[in-house]
């Protein structure tokens, strides 16, 4: 690993998920040096456990947040808006593994849908045509099953009641996947053990992570230089605009400063707008990069629900990797149905200390009782879906109360629009229907989680006065700013975004470079 | 709680055995598990216990509404059958004191590999090689089902055949360049305004 001068104009990505890492290894496999800012730790592997609410606590961010706004989330979990993670890896360490591409019509979301109230609907400033080529590169990266010669998934007992179901109202296009997990050794990793601990940290680096594949290659390079538990303050810039330090805590708690010749956002759709805002100057007096006012608005977290559902016979659901089933049949576009947009039904699972916390939060009783009892006899799937971007779904600085830094804290407002509560509401219909032609004898609609997916919040747009960045991911406003996570998406789409991400980031890196080299930054 | 100053047990911080016994009542009857022995629930009372010293507020109120439990009973809590003192427990479910037994039984109750076993859970299964070899897909009340991606005649049609471009809700199909957005009006807003009035 190298050492990067603090004095050194360096290239800085804050971040080490699926957007920071991916850029980093891409940046550094084509010879250019880069320090990466992780505000977690470096957990390997081996560090994982087995145990839900213990590798929470190790894994997930826990830095205070606050919440408001009509979503459930604000009343039981107010401090915990979003389920993501704060180690080397980012949520690449944390995530099912689905990998679904967005379809064309997602890239023209305002055209396709036309005109939505409330909706602050906005077309990418690029199509799904220009994307392609990445989504192929990404998806070799990562090694999505059912495309590029990748073995699908075997199916798990979760994913038989599921396909089954599927099969006998009518869907059909539905498989164990693409989902970046091996079913086979690729890429020097091995085949799945079904271990059924996804969430947890994958033990045995079947699933992509940027921890087991992007970070060590980079490392490999001898152009990375990493600096774990170092958490981003501000962006600072010079007289004529450009960002040219970033100021940050190490682990000590002691401010330190890296000169900057570019740096790049990759801090997840809350963490990254908290930066530009608190990176305010008299310059950008409402935050950095927000002349458009869009920085931390149009928050999406797709719509989400789960249902588990009871039967007379074990399903033993643990079992076997946690996502390992996608049904895309409803991830078309009909208003017929009563709302825009799409979305995927996908298998999902939980043990018994997160199906208490989160099968139904706030309830106890009998009722409650009822869906731990069935545990062994439950099989779950989880609604994800296009949800739609409001200006006032936002990522503000909650300056009455701070951090353990002393740092203003994020507060995510969030209201559901009712064309996020339509299609909720479709799916849990859908998926009861599903699991009776299997044979339920009862099933538990689950409100959203904690977000897992976090979008938006930088938009990517044509014109500088509707978004933050523009089709490369560099701010309309600060030339040598990049955002790389899925802050840039303009609108969500129904598909799980970290391929999107991955894709997005591949992309830029190789704009970045060809930027460099030409002297465009 | 509801009834301070007439109870000189209000100063009383430290809670009782008896206090212990009657919060073991309440976790067993809000969180009914007939097969469930009564170490998970001692167990998930003795945590309740403990948490409640690292917080006054919280001490306070469970201290209070374990001693006042018994007013609402009309007796004593325990004494009470399972349906008596559900409705009992219905009635103060949006006391703090209740909200705090019930988000710390269902954070501790159910973490556990004492109710795993029982709930039919196996707990970690890296160690043990995962379920690869161990029964990951050994359900056989349905028959096998097809894993390998849709490869037949039809097509996912990804917009409705039903639907023109930008019809929803009133649109007019547009063209790239007479685009515009909700907070920056242009040409269509105007259109869709005039339509509205």
């Amino acid at each position: 690993m190298t050492n990067i001068e603090h004095d050194d104009a360096a290239i800085i990505i804050i971040g080490s998920g699926a957007g920071g890492g991916t850029l980093a290894y891409e940046l550094t496999a084509r010879g250019l040096p880069v320090v990466v800012l992780e505000a977690g730790s470096y957990l390997r592997n081996e560090d994982y456990v087995n145990d839900e609410w213990e590798a929470f606590n190790q894994m997930a961010w826990l830095d205070p947040r606050t919440t408001s706004g009509s979503w459930r989330i604000a009343r039981d979990f107010p401090n915990l808006p979003a389920w993501i993670v704060k180690a080397v890896g980012g949520t690449t360490t944390h995530w099912s593994g689905a990998t679904p591409r967005f379809k064309a019509h997602e890239f023209a979301a305002r055209s396709t849908y036309g005109r939505i109230d409330g909706a602050n609907l906005l077309d990418w400033p690029i199509t799904l045509a220009e994307l392609a080529p990445f989504y192929d590169k990404a998806e070799v990266a990562m090694g999505s099953t059912h495309v590029h010669g990748r073995k699908p998934l075997p199916a798990n007992n979760n994913y038989k009641v599921f396909a089954n179901g599927a099969e006998r109202i009518g869907y059909k296009f539905y498989a164990t996947g693409p989902y970046a997990t091996n079913a086979e050794e690729y890429d020097g990793r091995p085949a799945s053990v079904q271990d059924g601990f996804n969430f947890q940290g994958d033990k045995n680096k079947s699933k992509w992570s940027t921890l087991v594949r992007e970070i060590p290659r980079a490392e490999a390079t001898g152009l990375l230089d990493l600096r774990p538990e170092c958490h981003v303050v501000q962006i600072t810039h010079d007289a004529s605009g450009r960002a040219d330090a970033v100021l940050y805590l190490d682990k000590d708690g002691n401010l330190q400063r890296q000169s900057a010749k570019l740096v790049a956002v990759a801090a997840n759709s809350i963490e990254t707008p908290r930066l530009l805002l608190q990176s305010a100057s008299p310059m950008f007096p409402d935050g950095l990069a927000n002349s458009s006012g869009q920085v931390g608005r149009n928050y999406m977290r797709h719509t989400t629900g789960s249902v588990y559902a009871r039967f007379n016979d074990p399903v033993r659901m643990h079992r076997g990797e946690t996502m390992a089933g996608v049904i895309a049949d409803e991830s078309k576009h009909d208003p017929d149905r009563g709302f825009a947009g799409g979305y995927y039904l996908e298998t999902l699972s939980l043990g018994p200390a997160f199906l208490a916390s989160f099968g139904d939060p706030g309830a106890w009783g009998q009722g409650f009782t009822t869906i731990l009892e069935a545990y062994a006899n439950t099989a779950g799937l989880w609604i994800v879906g296009e949800d739609l971007p409001q200006e006032s779904n936002r990522v503000t600085l909650n300056t009455t109360v701070s951090d353990k830094n002393g740092l203003p804290v994020p507060n995510v407002h969030f209201d559901d629009h009712i064309n996020d509560i339509a299609m909720r509401d479709h799916g849990y219909t859908q998926a009861e229907l599903l699991y009776e032609a299997v044979g339920s004898v009862g099933a538990q609609r689950t409100p959203p989680y904690p977000s897992t997916h976090n979008m938006g919040t930088s938009r990517m747009s044509e014109r500088p006065e509707d978004g933050v960045v523009d089709k490369w991911g560099r701010a309309h406003d600060v030339p040598n700013l990049f955002i790389s996570d899925g802050s840039v998406f303009t609108t969500g789409a129904a598909a799980n975004p970290t391929l999107t991400i991955v894709a997005l980031a591949i992309r830029q890196s190789e704009y970045i470079a060809d930027q460099l080299k030409t002297g465009g930054i | 709680m509801a009834f301070p100053a007439k109870y000189p047990q209000l100063n009383e911080t430290e809670l009782t055995g008896e206090a212990r016994s009657v919060l073991i009542r309440v976790i067993r009857v809000a969180f009914p598990h007939p097969s469930f022995p009564d170490g998970p629930y001692e167990r998930t009372a003795d945590t309740i216990l403990r948490e409640a010293e690292n917080s006054t507020w919280f001490r306070v109120a469970l201290t209070q509404g374990l001693l006042t439990l018994g007013h609402l009973a009309g007796g004593d809590f325990r004494d009470l059958n399972d349906e008596d003192a559900t409705k009992v427990l219905r009635r103060i479910e949006t006391t703090e004191f209740f909200g705090f037994i019930r988000r710390t039984t269902v954070l501790n109750l159910y973490d556990n590999e004492d109710v795993w076993e029982i709930l039919g859970f196996e707990g970690p299964s890296f160690d043990k090689g995962g379920y690869v070899n161990r029964g990951f897909n050994d359900l056989d009340w349905l028959p096998e089902a097809r894993i390998e991606s849709y490869d037949g005649p039809e097509q996912l049609i990804e917009i409705a055949t039903n639907v023109s471009v930008a019809t929803v809700r009133g649109g007019e199909s547009a063209s790239a360049s007479e685009r515009d957005t909700s907070n920056q009006p242009g040409k269509r807003d105007a259109t869709m305004t005039a339509v509205k009035k």
